[in-house]
């Protein structure tokens, strides 16, 4: 005989077993619904997740790499880079002049429309490299030397300069110079929420924090490319890029883990590419620290740090151990310079002959968080104490690590450089010259011979006489070594073997791959 | 006290509070080092350049000039524009803020349908095997860290059987239902192990009172005491805690955004001050504040209307 207990008992069960029922079959029932939705693969959209954020698609003001690269899908230039990042191809200018004692550059448009239908004209032009030029602390310093930008007619853009500027065709390559309505002014800031686009693609959807939609631009001068539509979903978390790579969801991922590399290449349908990039890491050595202003210490640690041992610890192999302070085989990267060699008796000796031959105490900034460095970090000072140099390690978040590598009171930082354009001034400039604004990478080193190279060599329009001057302020630096250069790093990708042409150029654009890949069935 | 000067009075004394927010948020962030120009330039950062950046945004002004104008703009529902996405802080954070609270409703919700079951029943079934079980599956859930919890969710739930998304928060509300349905259980189990003991032990505790033996004898059914006795007291303090609770979660759900790529409050918050983009630390930080005063006076209220005792006071 039932009893009111045993109802009870049968009532609760009863109820707990169809609460779980339902939740199942609504969760099943709403996958099962976007089942079919999630599982098409159109090959006419290459996906891709980036790991950060856009911070805005105005290239004027961009400030993270990643939005950047994706300008450069949006927008067009006078030129650009070519894929291996050696070479300007034209881009928006078909042909351009030289005249004047190189003061004088004259440039040819073609006939290409915004993505709105109306037609790029020099005035464009013209508006968006003195916008571009005109924003406080922005990229304007590039283009010091230009008096004056005119457009003579609708299609002829003519730039005169006070004095020749060697870099120019490099600088007018770079994203901030791309090109963009004049008509845009009335809009402010709200026209880069939906941008008209110069390029091959224009924007159809941008949520800056989760997703950027991309379209072909239907007045793209070029051959239309297979590629129609692009989404880039923003996905901060390294292990869920993976995820999503390795569950099809995407066809690209950026900058997966390097301890993930060769586990990526062992899945049958993914694998992972380490394109060479113009990213070399140092260490910097700011020389109000006493010991860091005698050369002596300065080469032993060139030669107390063992180049290859970071490359294998905190790079798992995939990096290239750096001798010019220069990114790998840009314009006028001098291959002769080999990297220090590991050598402790080497670096002993240079230790006795300085005013420090016991060692000394330093600390070491590193940045949180940032897993290759912080390796990096942990390699030098076990290799230094050998020497009896005991470095303490910092680590503090990005911003307050820069802010205390800068200003001159710190001792050593870790820092990296990438390029922006593939003219070697620009790297010059911070790294060798200490008028150039950032102190020789904030370290304070002075070499008036040095910087009058860099002086020299921005002005020299003969190309082999600027490779000569390029090589010796390489020369110069590598025997002086004021910071100490470590190594070349790649930009890390994993992609589907689905994809086909997808290639990212040293300066970390990938639009030119994008024009000639395909996406095949998965 | 009627409840429309109760409510009053609350607001009231919100305000203090939140002034004292603008006023510690605007000063400490401003003590990091580091700031925005180091953000914008990067590698090209020089004393010049980052002079001039300074100048156009206006950060070269006295702090209290700085505050002022903050406050000024704020009165007027602005709250600048963020150095970071050069748009009005207003509407990055609005663009965050339905992620935000669809993420924490939903949690709250999924938190509710497991616990309050799973709590009643452990009572009822004290001391055996589901009340054991229940208490160390919770306790895992609790101690799992939320990013190690939410790949295996992933893993198990969106790689291997692969009946949810991985990441992100979807279009249309059966879209973010969808995605976020792996995230909000993420959050759920965390969350549930406090309510499921608390509510363990507020029926334990009602089931000893007097007024449950009365029940008894007076013949009424076990079900309609459970029901109408005993949980309607034991529920009154999982209230309490299922609030103070939601208000901490509100700005507490960072990692389980990052690892579920959404667009998120918390998310924005944490990236914000790594960009010491100061215009949207100081308008999520007011946001949170006043999220968590507003939580914290609808548990107040709900709490006096389950039990007339505290509206009495």
């Amino acid at each position: 005989m039932a009893t009111p207990r045993t109802s009870a008992r049968r009532l609760t069960r009863l109820a707990g077993a169809l609460a779980c029922l339902a939740l199942l079959g609504a969760g099943a029932a709403a996958a099962a619904t976007l089942r079919g939705a999630r599982s098409h693969a159109n090959l006419d959209t290459f996906v891709l997740a980036n790991a950060v954020k856009i911070d805005t698609l105005d290239p004027a003001q961009n400030s993270v790499n990643e939005s950047i690269w994706l300008d450069q899908n949006i927008y067009s230039r006078l030129l650009q880079p070519n894929a291996t990042g050696t070479k300007l191809l034209p881009d928006l200018a078909t042909s351009w002049k030289i005249t004047n004692g190189g003061k004088t550059y004259t440039f040819h448009l073609r006939a290409a429309k915004f993505s709105d239908g109306t037609p790029v004209t020099a005035k464009d032009v013209v508006y968006s490299i003195e916008r571009a030029k005109a924003l406080k602390g922005g990229w304007g310093f590039l283009l010091d030397a230009v008096k004056s930008i005119t457009a003579p007619n609708p299609r002829t853009v003519v730039i005169k300069l006070s004095r020749p500027h060697a870099p120019l065709l490099a600088d007018l390559a770079m994203y901030a110079y791309s090109v963009i309505p004049a008509s845009s002014k009335s809009k402010g800031a709200a026209f880069f929420n939906k941008p008209v686009s110069s390029g091959p693609y224009m924007v159809t959807s941008l949520n800056k924090d989760s997703e950027l939609d991309l379209s072909l631009n239907p007045y793209w001068y070029g051959k239309k490319p297979s590629i129609k539509h692009i989404k880039v979903l923003i996905v901060p978390n390294d292990n869920t890029r993976v995820l999503l790579l390795q569950s099809k969801k995407v066809d690209a991922i950026e900058n997966p883990p390097g301890n993930l590399i060769d586990q990526i290449n062992k899945y049958p349908d993914l694998k992972a590419d380490l394109f060479p990039s113009t990213r070399v890491d140092f260490i910097q050595l700011d020389e109000h620290f006493a010991p860091f202003k005698d050369r002596n210490v300065r080469m032993a640690l060139n030669y107390g740090i063992d180049r290859n041992a970071i490359v294998k610890l905190a790079f798992s192999g995939h990096a290239i151990p750096a001798g010019s302070f220069m990114p790998y085989k840009m314009l006028y990267w001098d291959p002769k310079l080999k990297p220090y060699p590991y050598d402790l008796a080497k670096a002993k000796a240079y230790l006795a002959k300085s005013k420090y031959p016991h060692g000394f105490k330093c600390f070491l900034i590193e940045v949180a968080n940032d897993v290759s460095g912080n390796a990096t970090a942990v390699v030098i000072k076990s290799e230094l104490a050998k020497l009896g140099i005991s470095v303490d390690i910092r680590t503090y978040e990005l911003l307050t690590a820069y802010a205390k590598e800068d200003g001159g009171h710190s001792e050593m930082g870790q820092r990296y450089w990438t390029n922006d354009i593939i003219d070697p001034d620009e790297v010059a400039t911070f790294a060798a010259d200490s008028n150039g604004g950032a102190h020789a990478f904030n370290t304070y080193w002075v070499n008036k011979k040095a910087n009058a190279l860099v002086e020299k060599a921005r002005g020299e329009l003969n190309p082999k006489k600027r490779q000569q001057m390029y090589y010796e302020i390489q020369k110069i630096l590598y025997q002086q070594s004021p910071f100490l250069v470590l190594d070349y790093s790649p930009y890390r990708y994993a992609q589907g073997r689905w994809v086909h042409g997808f290639h990212v150029n040293p300066l970390g654009a990938y639009n030119l791959s994008l024009l000639n890949m395909t996406v095949a069935s998965h | 006290m009627s409840r429309l000067v109760f409510v009053g009075r609350r607001v009231l004394q919100a305000i203090p509070v939140l002034f004292g927010i603008t006023v510690i948020t605007f000063f400490l962030i401003r003590l990091i080092p580091g700031d925005p120009a180091l953000q914008i330039l990067g590698q090209h950062y020089t004393a010049a350049a980052a002079k001039q950046v300074r100048h156009a945004l206006g950060l070269d002004r006295p702090l209290w000039s700085q505050y002022l104008l903050f406050l000024t703009h704020l009165l007027h529902g602005n709250l600048g524009e963020s150095l970071f996405f050069k748009q009005p802080a207003r509407q990055v954070i609005e663009q965050r803020l339905a992620p935000t609270l669809f993420l924490v409703g939903y949690a709250a919700v999924l938190a509710a349908a497991i616990s309050i079951p799973t709590g009643v029943v452990s009572a009822l079934r004290r001391g055996r095997l589901f009340d054991q079980t229940a208490r160390v599956v919770t306790l895992v859930g609790f101690a799992m860290p939320g990013f190690w919890l939410g790949i295996m969710l992933i893993l198990l739930f969106a790689i291997k059987v692969p009946l949810f998304p991985v990441s992100g928060y979807g279009a249309g509300f059966v879209g973010h239902l969808d995605h976020l349905f792996l995230p909000a259980l993420t959050i759920a189990l965390g969350f549930s192990t406090i309510v499921v003991r608390t509510l363990r032990a507020s029926v334990l505790a009602a089931y000893a009172a007097d007024y449950v033996d009365t029940a008894r004898i007076k013949g009424i059914s076990r079900v309609a005491i459970l029901l109408r006795h005993v949980l309607r007291n034991a529920i009154v303090s999982v209230v309490v805690v299922f609030g103070i609770n939601l208000a901490f979660l509100i700005g507490g759900t960072v990692i389980i955004e990052n690892v579920f790529a959404i667009p998120g409050l918390g998310s924005l918050l944490v990236d914000s001050v790594s960009t010491r983009d100061y215009p949207v630390v100081q308008g999520v930080t007011l946001l949170f504040a006043v999220l968590v005063v507003a939580i914290n006076l609808v548990t107040d209220l709900v709490h006096a209307s389950l039990d007339p005792r505290v509206a009495a006071r």
